[in-house]
């Protein structure tokens, strides 16, 4: 599903973030990108999205060399990705329900399609109470799992998050890790930067350890060390 | 498809909202810019009136009276065509009894007294003469000389009648069209300032398009719409102020006795409305040029 090939991303003109990075991850899998603050795992994510393109080597997603597609493309590319982030990045004058909507309204989507799948995907979030909440009015947990329905409501192929449980006490990330495990379960390639070493050890997943830029361990089941 | 126009329309009505005192600035600068612009038109319009039987060169009116013969006329043709070291023969023009009357009705459109006093029968013809020499005093003596030719009702030199306002009307061409370009540009300014600063409000929203995979033009043309809009209302007020400003010179001009030239600096109201749609279409032009240029230039947030 992504794969790269000898990755680097120079970030200037001497600031190596990520230097000749390989991986390759298969369809449904949860993968930890790992290592301390500054050592590319968010780098490697804007990446796979293409927020950022590489100096040298190739990335691919779903079979496609995204580093050759027409910046006119880029927009299809991202609808098959969800983001969350550790700010979760919700609109603060909208609702929750409207926050979930504004990610299908803006790709186009019609308005029956968008009162279909909002109320499901808060239902599966766990939200299904609150759709009328302003973001203000939730706490961080609750936040961080209508930015999750948000980037899951349109059925990506990936989700790509980048420390969603930085802001998070251990009981609350707990949850949006289960949360997370179950949009898994139902196929979805799951890629999770996080410096937190509780949710790495309880979940037992593929570990890809960065340090300054360099991947220096690739571990299926692996815990944070 | 219909939820996409509803979108744009929606956004685009919130952020006008939202930027008042600048959306007013913006509109106002380009209503001021385009009213010059549009003054600009009417003036040269106005002058063009007056000098409208001098035009291509022409420094030299011989009159020939209406009750003239042909044998006169002949005469005076071959008077003048035997000083070609000081006139352009091959530019010589004679302008019979109905062009003549043409002519006048331009003249006096704005002094229905005098043009009625005319008819294609009583109008004097006339011979336009282009002056070869460069010497005005040449020109002068040879008007002298031809006063006196039979049949000649009067003759007028261009240096006399109309060498200043043509003057005047060319320096105020360059002088309004030099500030009106001017004020344009500070209206395409203000109106990308303001687009710049719409995006810069919701530069989060914007970054979230982004990530769920919207179409840059998706996230462009609300904001690009603004600035059209902008643009748009920026001709509307000028278009306004303009017919109020030739109302009120249509009518102090009318306050002048007839006959005096004056009355000719009257625009027809047909030009008016062409001027009008100009200034609309300039203003939407610059509304989409500043939106424009912003909207490319800030979408990477």
């Amino acid at each position: 599903m992504i794969r790269l090939e000898n990755v680097t991303k120079i970030y200037g003109t001497e600031t190596v973030a990520v230097r000749d990075a390989s991986f390759d991850i298969p369809k449904s899998q949860f993968v930890f990108l790992v290592g301390p603050s500054g050592s590319g795992k968010s780098t490697l994510l804007r990446l796979i999205n293409r927020q950022e393109q590489p100096e040298r080597g190739d990335v691919w997603v779903a079979g496609r060399n995204i580093n050759e597609l027409p910046a006119s493309r880029v927009p299809y590319l991202r609808r098959n990705m969800g983001n969350v982030f550790q700010d979760y990045k919700l609109l603060l004058n909208k609702t929750v329900f409207e926050n979930v909507a504004f990610a299908l309204e803006v790709i186009g989507k019609p308005r029956h399609v968008v009162e279909r799948q909002v109320p499901m995907v808060l239902d599966l979030v766990g939200l299904a109470d609150k759709q009328e909440r302003f973001p203000e009015q939730l706490s961080g947990g609750e936040q961080q799992r209508v930015s999750i329905a948000r980037a899951f409501v349109n059925r990506p192929l990936i989700m790509l998050a980048d420390e969603p449980t930085g802001n998070l006490d251990p009981t609350t990330s707990e949850g949006i890790m289960s949360l997370l495990d179950e949009i898994n379960q139902t196929g979805t390639t799951v890629v999770m930067a996080t410096h937190d070493h509780r949710v790495v050890n309880a979940m037992r997943r593929r570990v890809i350890q960065l340090d300054r830029g360099v991947i220096v361990r690739d571990q299926e089941r692996g815990v944070y060390e | 498809m219909f939820s996409r126009i509803g979108y744009a329309l929606r956004e685009t009505w919130a952020s006008f909202r939202r930027n008042l005192t600048l959306t007013a600035a913006a509109v106002l600068t380009s209503a001021v810019s385009l009213l010059l612009v549009g003054t600009t038109f009417l003036i040269q319009r106005a002058f063009e009136n007056l000098l409208v039987q001098w035009r291509g060169d022409v420094e030299m009116i011989v009159f020939v009276r209406s009750d003239a013969s042909a044998e006169q006329v002949t005469l005076v043709d071959s008077v003048l065509r035997a000083s070609p070291t000081i006139i352009d023969v091959d530019k010589l023009r004679y302008l019979n009894k109905a062009e003549s009357y043409e002519e006048a009705k331009r003249i006096f459109a704005g002094d229905p007294v005098t043009l009625s006093l005319l008819t294609p029968e009583n109008i004097p013809t006339q011979f336009k003469v282009v002056p070869i020499t460069d010497d005005p005093l040449l020109v002068r003596s040879l008007s002298d000389q031809y006063r006196t030719l039979p049949g000649v009702e009067a003759v007028a030199l261009a240096e006399d009648e109309f060498q200043v306002i043509s003057t005047l009307s060319n320096f105020i061409r360059v002088v309004t069209l030099v500030m009106s370009l001017v004020l344009l540009v500070v209206a395409i300014g203000l109106i990308w300032n303001t687009i710049r600063t719409a995006m810069f409000a919701r530069r989060r929203e914007i970054e979230v398009m982004k990530l769920v995979g919207a179409t840059n033009w998706f996230i462009r043309i609300p904001f690009m719409l603004e600035g059209l809009l902008q643009g748009l209302l920026g001709g509307v007020v000028s278009c306004g102020g303009l017919w109020i400003l030739n109302s009120a010179w249509t009518n102090g001009v009318a306050g002048f006795k007839p006959g005096t030239g004056i009355s000719s600096l009257i625009v027809p109201n047909s030009y008016l409305t062409s001027v009008m749609l100009i200034l609309l279409a300039i203003g939407a032009l610059v509304g989409a040029v500043g939106s424009a240029i912003a909207a490319t230039r800030f979408l990477d947030v």
